[in-house]
C-alpha cells in the first residue's frame, strides 16, 4: 500500500511540474514572439530567450518533466496557438530544447551551488544554441539547390548563423539565462517546493545522471532533430537530383507522388498506432 | 505626428489586445467553412499541402499553392494578429539572408532561390495556419487524439487555450504592480534610454518570480482537481476514448473540400506545361 501510494504521489507530483513548466515557459515564450526585436546595424538585440524559466525550473524540480513540459508549451502556445506551427521542423527546437534543459537540470546536485548553478544555465544555453545553428546551417544545405553555385550564399549563411548564434550567446545567455537563473533559484529554492508539496532538492535526494547512456541518448537524439529538420526542407533536393536525368515535369510529379503516399502512409500508421495501443 | 502613430501602435499591441486576439483565434471562429470540416480531414490535408510545396521548384507553381493556401487561411478567418507575426517572420528572415548574400558578393541571380525558399515557406506556413489556427482547440486535439498522439498533447492544447488568459491577465497585474511602487528611469538622453531598457527587463523578469509562485499553486490544484475525476485513469481508458472521440465524422462538405483540393493540386501540377502552351 505504502509503495503504491508513494508512486502515485511521484506520479501526480511530475504532472504538477509538467503542467508549471509548460503552460509559465509557454506564456514566455507567447510574450517573446509579440515583443519586436531591436536592431543596431547588424547586432540583434531580442528577448526570445526566456530560458531561465524551464532552467531554474529543472534545477529545482524532475528535470525530464520539466524538460518536456517546457519544449510542449513552446509548441502548444507560441507554435499551435499563433498558428506558426512549421510541421516536422518543430522536432528540432522540441528536442534541442528538452536536451538542454534535461542536461542542465540532472548536472546540478545541490541548487544552493551558485557556481554550479551558473555553470549549467550557461552551459544549456550555449549547447542549445549551436546545436540550432548546426541544424540551421545544414536545413539551408539542403534546402537550396546548388548550394555552392549561387554566389554569396555559403559565406552568408555560415556567417548569419554563426554571427547570431554567438549574438544570442552572449546577450540573451547572460542576460536572460544566466543572471535570471541566479537570481531565481536561491530564491525559489525552498518556498517553491512546499506549494507542490515536495521536499527540496538535496544532493542526497537529487536526480542521479546516468553519464554514459545520457550522453548517447542526446547525440541520439540530436542526429534525430537534425534528421527531421532536414526531411522538412530536403524535398528540393531531391526533385533537382532527379531533374537530372527526367523531365522536369516527371520529377515533380514523382515529388508529389511521393507527397501524397508519405501524407498517406503516415496516417495508416498513425491510425494503426492508434488502434493497436486502443486494442 | 510620429509621436502620435507610435502611441497609436503601442495602444494597440497591449497585453489586452493580445489576449483578445489569442482567445479570438481560438473560439471566435468555428461558424467558418474550415472549422465545419473534420479534424481529421483537415490534418490529412495539412500533411499534403505542408509537404508538396517542398517538392516544388518552379516559381508559378509555387506562386499557385501560395494563392490556395492563403485562400484557405481568409476562409479560416484567422485573427489579424496572428498574419503579422507570419508576415514578419517570412519575410524578416529571408530578406536579411539576401541582404547578408549581398554583402558577400551576390547578386540578383540570388534572388530567385531566396525567392522560391520564401515561397515555400509561406505556403507551408499558411497552410498550418489554416489548419491549427482555423479549427478550435478541442476539436483539434481530439483530432491529434484519433491519429494516436499522445493524451498528453491533447490535454496541454486544451489546458493551454484556458490557462492564457489568467496568466495573461496575473501577468500585467504583477507588472502594473512593479510599475506602481517603482519609479522609471527618465529616458530622454542615451544612457537614461539604456538604464529605462536595463530596468524594463530586470521587472518582467523579477515579475516572474511571484507568477512561478502563483502558478505552482495553480497547478497543485489543477493536477488535483483532475485526480479526483480520476484523470489519469481515464486518459488510459480505451472505452473513454472512444466517447471522447464519437463526435467526430467525416460529411459531404469535407468530400467537397478534398475533391477541390485535389483538383486544384492537379491544376498546379499541370500550370507550366499550360503556361508552355500559351
Amino acid at each position: 500500500m505504502s509503495v503504491t501510494s508513494a508512486e502515485q504521489t511521484a506520479q501526480s507530483h511530475k504532472l504538477m511540474v509538467f503542467v508549471l513548466s509548460m503552460s509559465l515557459y509557454g506564456l514566455a515564450t507567447l510574450v517573446s514572439e509579440l515583443i519586436p526585436s531591436v536592431q543596431v546595424g547588424i547586432v540583434e538585440f531580442s528577448v526570445e530567450f526566456f530560458l531561465f524559466i524551464p532552467l531554474t525550473l529543472a534545477m529545482l524540480f524532475d528535470p525530464l518533466s520539466v524538460a518536456l513540459g517546457a519544449a510542449t508549451g513552446e509548441l502548444v502556445f507560441s507554435e499551435i496557438m499563433l498558428g506558426q506551427f512549421g510541421g516536422i521542423g518543430e522536432v528540432e527546437k522540441f528536442l534541442t530544447v528538452s536536451i538542454a534543459v534535461y542536461l542542465a537540470g540532472t548536472v546540478v546536485h545541490d541548487p544552493r551551488n551558485l557556481k554550479l548553478v551558473g555553470v549549467a544555465a550557461f552551459g544549456a544555453t550555449a549547447l542549445q544554441l549551436a546545436m540550432s545553428a548546426g541544424v540551421d546551417i545544414l536545413k539551408v544545405v539542403f534546402a537550396v539547390e546548388e548550394f555552392e553555385a549561387v554566389p554569396g550564399l555559403p559565406e552568408s549563411v555560415f556567417f548569419t548563423e554563426g554571427f547570431a548564434a554567438v549574438n544570442d550567446l552572449l546577450f540573451s545567455g547572460i542576460l536572460f539565462c544566466l543572471l535570471p537563473t541566479l537570481f531565481l533559484v536561491p530564491r525559489l529554492y525552498g518556498k517553491i517546493e512546499p506549494l507542490l508539496g515536495m521536499k527540496p532538492r538535496t544532493p542526497e535526494n537529487a536526480p542521479r545522471p546516468v553519464v554514459g547512456r545520457l550522453a548517447a541518448a542526446s547525440v541520439a537524439l540530436f542526429v534525430v532533430a537534425a534528421g527531421a529538420a532536414c526531411l522538412s526542407e530536403a524535398g528540393m533536393s531531391i526533385v533537382e537530383w532527379e531533374a537530372d536525368w527526367a523531365g522536369d515535369m516527371q520529377a515533380i510529379f514523382v515529388g508529389l507522388l511521393v507527397a501524397v503516399v508519405i501524407a498517406l502512409v503516415a496516417c495508416y500508421c498513425l491510425f494503426r498506432s492508434a488502434k493497436l495501443s486502443r486494442a | 505626428m510620429l509621436e502620435k502613430l507610435s502611441e497609436n501602435v503601442m495602444d494597440k499591441v497591449s497585453i489586452d489586445y493580445v489576449r483578445n486576439q489569442v482567445l479570438k483565434n481560438a473560439y471566435g471562429n468555428d461558424d467558418t467553412p474550415i472549422a465545419a470540416l473534420d479534424p481529421r480531414v483537415l490534418i490529412v490535408w495539412y500533411l499534403f499541402f505542408g509537404i508538396a510545396p517542398w517538392f516544388m521548384g518552379s516559381v508559378p507553381m509555387l506562386l499557385a499553392m501560395f494563392l490556395f493556401t492563403a485562400v484557405t487561411t481568409r476562409l479560416a478567418r484567422v485573427a489579424p494578429l496572428v498574419l503579422v507575426i507570419f508576415a514578419v517572420g517570412v519575410f524578416a528572415q529571408t530578406g536579411y539572408m539576401f541582404v547578408a548574400a549581398l554583402v558577400f558578393g551576390g547578386n540578383a541571380d540570388t534572388l530567385t532561390p531566396l525567392l522560391v525558399l520564401t515561397l515555400k515557406v509561406a505556403s507551408c506556413s499558411l497552410a498550418s495556419i489554416t489548419v491549427f489556427s482555423g479549427l478550435d482547440p478541442d476539436r483539434l486535439s481530439s483530432g491529434l487524439l484519433w491519429f494516436g498522439f499522445p493524451e498528453r498533447l491533447s490535454f496541454s492544447i486544451s489546458f493551454a487555450y484556458r490557462i492564457l488568459p489568467i496568466m495573461m491577465e496575473e501577468l500585467q497585474n504583477i507588472l502594473l504592480s512593479f510599475r506602481l511602487r517603482g519609479r522609471a528611469p527618465a529616458h530622454d538622453t542615451l544612457l537614461g534610454k539604456l538604464r529605462w531598457l536595463v530596468y524594463q527587463v530586470k521587472t518582467i523578469v523579477q515579475s516572474f518570480y511571484p507568477l512561478m509562485l502563483n502558478m505552482a499553486k495553480r497547478s497543485r490544484t489543477t493536477v488535483e482537481a483532475l485526480e479526483l475525476k480520476g484523470y489519469r485513469y481515464a486518459s488510459a481508458n480505451p472505452d473513454v476514448l472512444k466517447i471522447r472521440l464519437s463526435s467526430l465524422a467525416v460529411g459531404s462538405n469535407d468530400a467537397v473540400f478534398i475533391a477541390a483540393s485535389a483538383a486544384y493540386a492537379l491544376f498546379c501540377l499541370a500550370l507550366p506545361a499550360l503556361l508552355e502552351v500559351l
